[in-house]
């Protein structure tokens, strides 16, 4: 198991790597961590004929910019775990990121890797849709910020155009009454999850006054569950009353059926996961108050 | 082909690669370091785990020519021939390994935890520990003895630090 | 203990191991790390269909493909192949050509060989070859290879089953007329890979000089490899030379002789140039073997008293598509039928069981072979037998376990003495807390609590006899030691083991030690070199220790005993009376009048002079310990405790208890590290491992993405309680126990899941969709 023959540059600037990405198109991907891509190359599943290092280029700082906060590309995943802002206004991020993996892809897997990679039941992903976070492509025709619910086509496949690549993620920084929670379950903990559930919601007098929920299993990528949404709005925090439109969304999705596991677990998996995921985002709440 | 230097276990080289040589297959054939191990090439066991400037790193995913001007540590460097390193030695006394594949991998990934429990001074559960290791695989001893290496070799770094 | 030894010391200590510098400090080496100068690299082109005729295999790819390279394929290997006979009427042949002949039979077969100066090198050469295949009908389920319609998987072939035979005692008729209460159940254990953290490698080097040709394999078994090599390529055994370097890990995967093996050994002769193969982890899970799949319906004939009066089965194995070497298809489904009547005490028992062709993987020897399925099955019974009849398992199985022994089973086999019972009461102390915990929680909403156990004997170190009987090209199962002195009175033991995990260089030094009163440190133990150990029949089949440490043990105690003769004569003092102790021989009670072992090992080899009058100079002897006719039966209580979260089917496996009996320790680190191991590979077993294929016989489960193994954070601690119940059947009194502990956990597991749901359990993997579904179906019921 050893990857196909290609050629290596190592960017040096920013506009060094889209010069590079544009000139390489489709044969062309950046290389960041590597712990999605490579083991693609190495059952030579994937052939990229140039790679493009991009892990030079600076793009590794969580800050915050005004009302929104801004995620470097190569952010790596274990710095979500110690980052004060993260830890401040997200903390579905936090339960999300130490679902990812083990510790030593933590360390090394990055934000614009995981993302450009789309795999169906990854945390990032589904994090991103939840936070109704803009994902920034850039290329040689400069930025382009694209909506999450838009980026994500289908498993293991973006809208990122040829010489495209991710440099940041924007996530608007949410009111001070607000919470979320992110609950995954997988045969393993840290493997390849079957279904996650996750919300963030503001409250205001004890009640919802806001929420985004999405999971993923149910579909090629996470979904967001609007319906659901709009049905937990008003919904006390101490006692959200929340199974029936849990079970009248899940009731609604067609899960795929395979060998991990089959479409009414997933089904029945989602719902319960989406629970437990709106208790711990109300008891945190709770807490908060 | 790419020239790159690296520094491996203490000593600087310079040598060609060609961009897909994967850094496990260039640290085991063209330095000679047969203690990283490939069990699965796709980042799932933890075999072939290396220091890349002083963090552990997958070297199965990871290309030579990308590391020009790192620094890389195998297991080679951990304790010398004789693998007297404290965490080598825990793991003799407490049987933590049986045939020894995925065993430099192991270290490699838990030298970092061992020092850094030491270094903030307490002792994890054992829930602590086992997540730690959660990206290397042993079919062989079941994970006890690996566990009980870590805790023996965390309980003599705290003693040590206590004596001074 | 024997009395010939004197005061054992280092048997029974817990030594750490003397071999453990050269894996940690990264100086192991393991196949990959040979290299021979001027190798070339192999890459297998494999099949990608189960089952097809090829059509052609295009190499022209090759031609202007820009570097050297070398490909063969089933044309230029004339009629090379791996033949597994049983030598029984009912058996159908199979005969695996090295390289795919016509036809290929499971995705993963070999269908040509690539040869390049490096592997990825070979590995892109590899791509450029395309075969051509007319696909044909596929056999993927036993359903249909039990069909009578369904044509063979070979020419000659009338069905898909390899072999279908019984085996029986007593009156199955009697028994099914006493009978009060008549149970029938199926169970089944799903396909998996065993996965050994190293794969498989071999690399061959012939040098013409000296017409000897030496393969490196990573192997179990080097001296069978070098015969199956030598006949089949009609080598003399003599100049060929076999060496098992370091090995990470076999479990019985690399106890078998593969098509690889031979043909790169051929291809280095051929080519004159060595030949390297090293498999990646895809080839490992779909082309080396596989085990389990087995589909078992028991029928238990129950008295009144709940007494097993007797016990019918039958048995299926989804073998896959060739009978495997030397074990045969018939390995799995004869072994289940030979150990399905367990530690119980009842005298009718009627087997039928059978191989059965799949285009699938073919199945071959892995830790436990046919036992954990059976064990699974024979458990589940156990357990669904006292639900019927309203009695406490635990107290079921008191009442049915043998106690008297010796005990002669329905088959004729003798168990030797056991701890049947008292394992059974140690695990009800143990577990008496988790009990009452499990009850409770069947009140509380959302979790359930469970406790199962499984009660079981493992036939270890079993003798030729046993394996005659079977008429398999593996005839017998003895193990050989050499032990030899040098003149500064240190020893060398070679040993046919080969140690893959198991210690043998500390076990085997402890135990020549004993008997030549030196330190273990001062004995080297060589293994895996067939140029350097005797004869034997490798590592498997839970006789390293039993059979292993005896050869060493008797061959050492010649040894001892001409050491004794010597200092006899130079202390004037009588040979019987002489103890051999910390590097010193004394009379004993005299520890004043000594001479070191050190001077007699001189005398021995150099100063002969002072030898009694007709001793030949020397200190060298050999011994071949062939096991007992029946074997030695360890036994077991394996228990577990889960808890499930019945919203999701999240099983956490809280607690796992091991109560054994291996009869003499010969080193307490070793057997527990060898119990922990097994106990977590059969957790692997019961909940995570499932080789899957879909109805084409597509592989779905080839990386470790998908198939998934325990992992650090999954298991608990694994508790481990000894008995020892030494043997009289093998010199230090020790039974086997490599396989042991994988062995109960599918069963322990199973039953405490069934006593959590309170619902039937008829099968594995116990995974989370699997979980959800009994729960399910424990909401209906209830």
């Amino acid at each position: 198991m050893t990857p196909s023959v290609f050629e290596y540059h190592k960017a040096e600037s920013l506009e060094h790597a889209v010069a590079l990405l544009d000139q390489f198109g489709d044969d062309g991907r950046p290389l960041a961590g590597g712990q999605s891509l490579v083991p693609m190359m190495n059952l030579r599943l994937a052939r990229p004929r140039y790679l493009v290092d991009i892990n030079g280029l600076g793009l590794g700082a969580i800050e915050l910019d005004g009302e929104t906060l801004k995620i470097g590309a190569l952010v790596r995943h274990e710095q979500y775990l110690s980052d004060a802002l993260i830890a401040a206004h997200y903390p579905a991020f936090l339960d999300g990121v130490r679902a990812i993996g083990h510790p030593t892809i933590r360390r090394n897997g990055t934000t614009g890797g995981s993302l450009s990679h789309a795999d169906p039941t990854a945390e990032l992903p589904l994090l991103s849709i939840l936070y109704d976070a803009q994902i920034v492509a850039t290329s040689v025709r400069g930025e382009r910020k694209i909506a999450a619910t838009d980026f994500f086509e289908g498993a293991y496949m973006t809208t990122l155009q040829s010489g495209e690549m991710i440099a940041r993620v924007e996530i608007p920084v949410p009111p001070s009454r607000s919470t979320g929670a992110f609950v995954e379950f997988g045969e393993r903990r840290g493997g390849f999850a079957i279904a996650a559930g996750a919300i963030t919601l503001e409250f205001d007098d004890g009640r919802i006054s806001r929420a985004s929920v999405a999971c993923s299993g149910a579909a090629q990528t996470a979904i967001r569950a609007p319906d659901l949404e709009a049905t937990l709005i008003g919904l006390p925090v101490e006692q959200p009353e929340s199974r029936d439109p849990v079970k009248a969304f899940t009731a609604s999705l067609s899960p795929p059926d395979d060998h991990s596991a089959s479409a009414d677990y997933r089904r029945a998996l989602i719902g319960v996961l989406l629970q437990r995921a709106i208790s711990l985002a109300c008891a945190r709440a709770m807490e908060a108050s | 082909m790419i020239e790159i230097t690296l520094e491996v276990n203490g000593k600087k080289r310079s040598l060609n690669v060609q961009p897909r040589r994967l850094l496990a297959d260039v640290l085991r054939q063209e330095f000679n370091l047969s203690g990283v191990h490939i069990g699965c090439a796709q980042g799932a066991c933890g075999c072939c785990t290396v220091h890349v400037d002083g963090s552990p790193r997958l070297s199965c995913l990871t290309f030579a020519a990308q590391c020009d001007n790192k620094t890389i540590r195998t297991v080679e460097s951990v304790g010398g021939v004789y693998a007297e390193h404290p965490l080598q030695s825990a793991f003799r006394t407490e049987h933590g390994l049986q045939c020894g594949y995925c065993t430099p991998g192991f270290l490699m990934t838990l030298v970092p935890f061992v020092d850094a429990m030491v270094e903030e001074e307490r002792m994890p559960d054992d829930e602590e520990i086992r997540e730690a290791m959660s990206g290397n695989i042993c079919r062989c001893t079941g994970y006890q003895g690996i566990v009980a290496a870590v805790r023996s070799a965390i309980g003599a770094g705290l003693e040590r630090s206590a004596e001074k | 203990m024997t009395q010939s030894m004197d005061r054992p010391k280092h048997i029974g200590a817990r030594i750490l191991r003397s071999e453990d510098t050269r894996f940690l400090s990264g100086a192991a080496r393991y196949i990959d790390d040979i290299r021979v100068p001027e190798m070339l690299h192999l890459k297998f082109v494999r099949s990608q269909i189960a089952h097809g005729r090829i059509l052609e295999i295009d190499k022209s790819g090759l031609d202007d493909i820009g570097f050297p390279t070398q490909i063969f394929t089933g044309d230029d290997i004339g009629g090379l192949s791996i033949k597994a006979h049983q030598d029984v009427p009912e058996m159908q042949f199979s005969v695996q050509p090295l390289l795919a002949r016509e036809r290929v039979r499971f995705v993963g077969e070999p269908v040509a060989a690539v040869l390049a100066d490096d592997a990825y090198l070979a590995e892109d050469a590899a791509e450029q070859v395309f075969v051509d295949y007319e696909p044909l009908p596929v056999v993927a389920t036993m359903a249909q290879a039990r069909d009578p319609d369904v044509p063979g998987l070979f020419e000659n072939w009338r069905t898909n089953v390899f072999v279908e035979r019984q085996m029986k005692g007593g009156d199955i008729a009697k028994a099914r007329a006493e009978a009060a209460h008549i149970v029938t159940r199926t169970y089944s254990t799903q396909r998996q890979a065993g996965v050994p953290m190293e794969g498989r490698g071999v690399i061959a080097e012939f040098s013409p000089a000296d017409r000897m040709l030496t393969v490196w394999s990573s192997t179990q078994i080097p001296h069978l490899l070098q015969t199956c090599i030598a006949e089949e390529l009609g080598w003399p055994e003599s100049h060929l030379r076999v060496i098992a370097p370091d090995v990470g890990g076999g479990f019985g995967v690399k106890g078998q002789v593969f098509v690889e093996e031979v043909l790169v050994a051929w291809l280095a002769v051929k080519i004159g140039r060595p030949v390297k193969w090293i498999e990646d982890r895809r080839e490992h899970l779909t082309a080396s073997i596989h085990a389990r799949d087995h589909s078992h319906t028991l029928e238990a004939y129950v008295s009144a008293d709940g007494r097993l009066l007797g016990l019918k089965a039958d048995i299926s194995v989804d073998v896959g598509a060739y009978s495997t070497f030397p074990f045969t298809a018939g390995g799995d489904p004869g072994m289940a039928a030979k150990v399905m009547p367990g530690p119980y005490d009842f005298q009718h028992y009627e087997a039928t069981f059978r191989a059965l062709a799949t285009n699938k993987c073919p199945i071959g020897t892995y830790r436990g072979v046919g036992r954990p399925s059976a064990v699974f099955s024979q458990e589940r019974l156990m357990d669904d037998i006292a639900k019927e009849l309203g009695l406490d398992p635990i107290e079921f199985r008191l009442k049915n376990v043998v106690r008297q022994f010796p005990y002669k089973n329905a088959l004729g086999f003798t168990y030797d003495p056991g701890s049947y019972a008292e394992t059974l009461e140690k695990i009800r102390d143990l577990l008496a807390e988790d009990c009452a915990a499990a009850v409770a929680s069947r009140s509380v909403p959302g979790k359930r609590i469970g406790v199962g156990i499984a009660c079981f004997v493992e036939q270890t170190a079993h003798g030729t006899p046993d394996f005659t009987r079977r008429r398999v090209p593996i005839e017998t199962g003895y193990i050989a030691a050499q032990v030899e002195m040098t003149p500064d009175g240190k020893a060398v033991v070679g040993i046919g083991l080969q140690s893959h995990g198991q210690g043998h260089e500390t076990v085997m030094a402890q135990v020549a030690a004993d008997a030549l009163g030196i330190s273990p440190s001062d004995v080297l133990v060589r293994h895996g070199d067939t140029a350097t150990t005797p004869y034997s029949v490798g590592t498997w089949g839970s006789r390293g220790g039993a059979l292993g440490g005896g050869a060493v043990h008797l061959a050492a105690t010649r040894i001892a005993d001409k050491l004794k003769a010597i200092a006899g004569h130079l202390l004037q003092a009588d040979p019987g009376s002489i103890v051999l102790h910390d590097g010193e021989a004394y009379p004993e009670g005299n520890p004043d009048n000594a001479v070191k072992i050190s001077k007699l090992a001189r005398a021995a080899l150099r100063n002969v002079d002072l030898l009694p009058e007709g001793m030949p100079p020397g200190l060298e002897a050999q011994y071949s310990l062939d096991g007992p006719g029946d074997g030695t039966y360890s036994n077991a209580v394996h228990a577990a405790v889960v808890e499930i979260d019945t919203s999701s089917g999240k099983m956490q496996l809280k607690r796992f208890v091991v109560v054994e009996d291996c009869g003499t320790i010969l080193n307490p680190l070793i057997v527990d590290g060898q119990v922990r191991g097994g106990v977590v590979q059969g957790i692997g077993s019961a909940i995570f491992e499932h080789f899957i294929y879909d109805e084409e016989c597509q592989p779905l489960t080839v990386t470790f993405a998908d198939y998934l193994m325990p992992l650090a954070p999954e298991i608990p601690n694994i508790e481990v309680h000894h008995i020892e119940t030494p043997t009289t059947r093998t010199p230090l009194g020790a039974k086997g126990l490599g396989e042991g502990g994988a062995i109960g956990p599918a069963a322990a597991i199973a039953n405490a899941v069934a006593d959590a749901l309170q619902v039937d359990v008829a099968s594995t993997p116990l995974n989370a969709n699997a979980i959800w579904r009994l729960i399910a179906r424990m909401r209906e019921e209830a």
